[in-house]
């Protein structure tokens, strides 16, 4: 028979798998939404504890969580019924993976019915639903509405006599600017520029060019890259960043020293969501008073004095055994004036919730800003925020833009060619080369085709 | 008699069962579904359309995959040019019984490949910086001409991967020769000296064919990791999403993330991952056959 060892072996292996066949499969309490900004994840557990005294039968629990890690958890669940948060909290660059397939497998319960139902839809901020909306069907409440304007040093604007009510477009900004454009140790180079942008900057490409009318999709999420307004927009683009007159230069934001070049004046103007202004206030506290916003100056005159950038929605699972309280609960924390008044204290963030525009907490003067009441300024600009694409081919498309604006740099240093409009025809060519690669992709996802809407 | 012959029959697979239950399910089960993945669309496992071998035939007209195979060659080539010979070059150093604090420089060697490629990312990110950069400022302040926004990472992508994982590789791999170059046998290396072979003759016949084997496993770790570089790109240019300017730090591997964890085209990325790895079997083989024929 067996020796005494293999007995023990098949034993341990036997009372192993009976053990944990025995386990109860836990079953949490309630609901759970996941979150992965520490500053919203402060608010919604300051609404969840007024959900949860109302609500003791099944209350909600909010999980901090790196997006990356909401990113792969959500799409395994929703991909193949692993558990998942009744609720999400979903950034803009996770949400083309979520889209990417069929309309009826998207992971997210459909609000398009329930916003018009429920009249909520005119109430809140437009613009802000359409990186959420995918074929017609919308599938998170906007978080924000992330207006950009210009920050800008105002001490050095103000030391240099500079009166910035001269400024209405981006010409009129760097012209305007110039005497600012310094060699503060006498090195003969330049210590300080205007804007803090470069080729590299994927995301203040797509900034600009949403600013200026440009666009990477149309309403039906097809690439646009080619439309001549973008080869117009890259082609004046490539004049701040290339040659030897550069006027923008780049602080990585975000990196060790990024704080630093801030403090020091690197650049005057910094292209900045609501956000933005709320982070810096918080990583140089020590600057209150030197910086002030300004709508950003416009493309052309009387064009669109803002852009946006960033994004969050929160989405109810299918996976959610209560979708009803999940609701009620997304709408507790979303369209609440506390939670706009949080949110903007704290982050600056402004709500998309027209409701809660008139709240006067937008309209206290920051003394940071100078006394500027930034919160009224961002929502000015609000409904004016250009629309955005919910297309899982966003990030190739930032990329081939990305690409095209580095490559016509190139190209004008080579050729040594700064001026705009001679820039525009190789900017053309640039751009009618990536959007074929572009449409060379979509084109193989059978889901997206028109024909499988 | 019978239970002993069952005995015998089936006590190796039982002690093969968890490695083998786990292989299966861990390993080999998610590969042919990887397989599988590769001639389809899909949407998860419920959504799935067979299209065939598509998905290989857009690779080969895709520029993104041959910009990223051209990055990864250049690399793996230049990583083998590099850093094997600065490996092996350190070991013969540290080899050498008369140099004195040998064990210290063996550590500090070593000590920046027990930090990982993330670490170096960041270290190299922040030495390489516009203006505030360590490199940057120390050559501005000795040679004041010197641009200080010079943008090191922009314009030299390539070699700043290659130096950042030469520094973290070659006192890992240093490690490997070193003790290899200790199993040389003193007295061939004696013979040799006294038939009066120069350094350079003693390094060629006698050391080099001695740690041979070491070499030709270096050599496959080296080409195999080259072609798997994922961490060092997607952190030094996560701004551009690991593609670098004009995509010139793109790898497979990256591409490979990028369409199956980003676009969630997990077909095309199995395609692209089954790709990588016939190449890397490919190569894996011919080394070997390479390496048979050296021995024979």
């Amino acid at each position: 028979m067996f020796s005494p060892g293999l007995w023990i072996v098949l034993l341990m292996a036997a009372g192993s798998s009976v053990l944990i066949a025995l386990l109860p499969v836990p079953t949490r309490p309630g609901m759970e939404m996941w979150v992965f900004d520490p500053n919203h994840a402060k608010i919604a557990r300051y609404i969840a504890e007024d959900w949860n005294h109302d609500h003791a039968s099944n209350p909600v629990t909010i999980h901090l969580i790196t997006g990356a890690a909401i990113q792969s958890r959500m799409m395994s669940g929703f991909y193949s019924d692993t558990p998942v948060a009744d609720l999400i909290e979903v950034e803009r660059g996770m949400i083309g993976q979520v889209f990417a397939g069929p309309v009826k497998d998207v992971g997210f319960v459909e609000l398009t019915g329930r916003l018009d139902r429920e009249n909520l839809r005119t109430g809140i901020n437009g613009p802000s639903f359409s990186p959420w909306t995918t074929r017609g069907h919308i599938f998170g409440v906007p978080h924000d509405v992330h207006p950009v304007m210009l920050l800008y040093r105002a001490d050095l604007v103000e030391a240099g006599g500079i009166d910035v009510s001269k400024i209405e477009t981006w010409d009129d900004y760097f012209r305007v600017m110039r005497p600012l454009m310094q060699d503060l140790d006498g090195d003969g180079r330049v210590d300080r520029f205007l804007l803090n942008a470069s080729p590299t900057s994927i995301y203040y490409q797509e900034v600009l060019l949403l600013q200026a009318g440009g666009r990477m999709f149309d309403e039906m999420n097809q690439p646009t890259l080619s439309e001549p307004v973008n080869a117009r927009i890259i082609a004046r683009l490539a004049t701040w960043y290339a040659g030897p007159g550069h006027v923008a230069s780049e602080i990585t934001l975000g990196g060790a020293s990024s704080m630093r070049l801030v403090r020091e004046g690197y650049v005057v103007g910094l292209l900045a969501p609501d956000w933005f202004a709320g982070s810096i206030r918080t990583s140089l506290p020590d600057m209150t008073g030197k910086f002030k916003v300004m709508p950003l100056p416009a493309w052309e005159k009387g064009g669109r004095r803002t852009s946006v950038l960033g994004g969050t929605m929160l989405g109810i699972t299918k996976a959610g055994r209560t979708p009803e309280d999940a609701w009620a609960f997304a709408k507790q924390l979303y369209l609440s004036p506390a939670t706009a008044q949080r949110l903007y204290e704290e982050a600056r963030i402004v709500s998309p919730i027209k409701a809660n525009w008139p709240e006067p907490f937008y309209d206290v003067p920051d003394p940071y800003f100078c006394g500027q009441a930034i919160g009224r300024m961002y929502l000015q600009l609000a409904p004016d925020v250009p629309l955005r694409p919910s297309s899982p081919y966003y990030g190739l498309a930032q990329q081939l833009l990305n690409q095209s604006v580095t490559q016509l740099c190139a190209y004008a240093d080579d050729h040594r060619l700064y001026d705009a409009a001679a820039l525009e025809p190789e900017a053309q060519r640039l751009l009618n080369e990536a959007q074929r690669q572009l449409q060379a992709q979509m084109d193989r996802n059978a889901f997206l085709l028109p024909s499988a809407r | 008699m019978k239970n002993s012959r069952l005995h015998s029959a089936w006590t190796p697979w039982i002690f093969l069962a968890p490695f083998l239950l786990s292989f299966t399910a861990f390993i080999g089960w998610p590969a042919v579904r990887s397989l599988m993945l590769a001639f389809e669309q899909t949407f998860g496992p419920r959504t799935t359309a067979f299209v065939g071998l598509t998905n290989f035939r857009f690779m080969l007209h895709d520029p993104f995959f041959w910009t990223a195979v051209g990055n990864t060659v250049l690399f793996t080539v230049a990583a083998v040019v590099t850093q094997i010979p600065a490996a092996l070059g350190l070991a013969l150093l540290l080899n050498r019984a008369d140099l004195r604090g040998r064990r210290l420089f063996r550590v500090i060697f070593f000590a920046p490949s027990i930090v990982g490629l993330a670490f170096v990312a960041i270290i190299y990110s922040i030495m390489l910086e516009k203006r505030t950069g360590f490199i940057n400022s120390s050559l501005h302040a000795l040679l004041p001409a010197w641009d200080p926004d010079f943008p090191w990472l922009e314009h030299y992508v390539m070699p700043s991967l290659i130096l950042a994982v030469l520094w973290l590789s070659a006192g890992f791999y240093m490690v490997y020769f070193l003790a290899a170059l200790q199993n040389v046998p003193g007295e061939l290396l004696d013979a040799a000296n006294i038939d009066g072979a120069s350094p350079w003759q003693r390094f060629r016949h006698v050391t080099l064919p001695e740690i041979r084997p070491v070499l030709n496993i270096i050599l496959l770790l080296v080409v195999t990791g080259s072609f798997q570089l994922f961490e060092l790109p997607y952190l030094l240019y996560n701004e551009t999403n690991g593609n670098g300017p004009d995509n010139q730090a793109l790898t497979i591997v990256t591409y490979l993330y990028q369409t199956g964890f980003r676009s969630g085209d997990l077909g095309y990325a199995s395609a692209i991952g089954w790709l990588l790895t016939l190449v890397l079997v490919g190569l894996a083989l011919l080394q070997r056959r390479l390496t048979q024929k050296e021995e024979l």
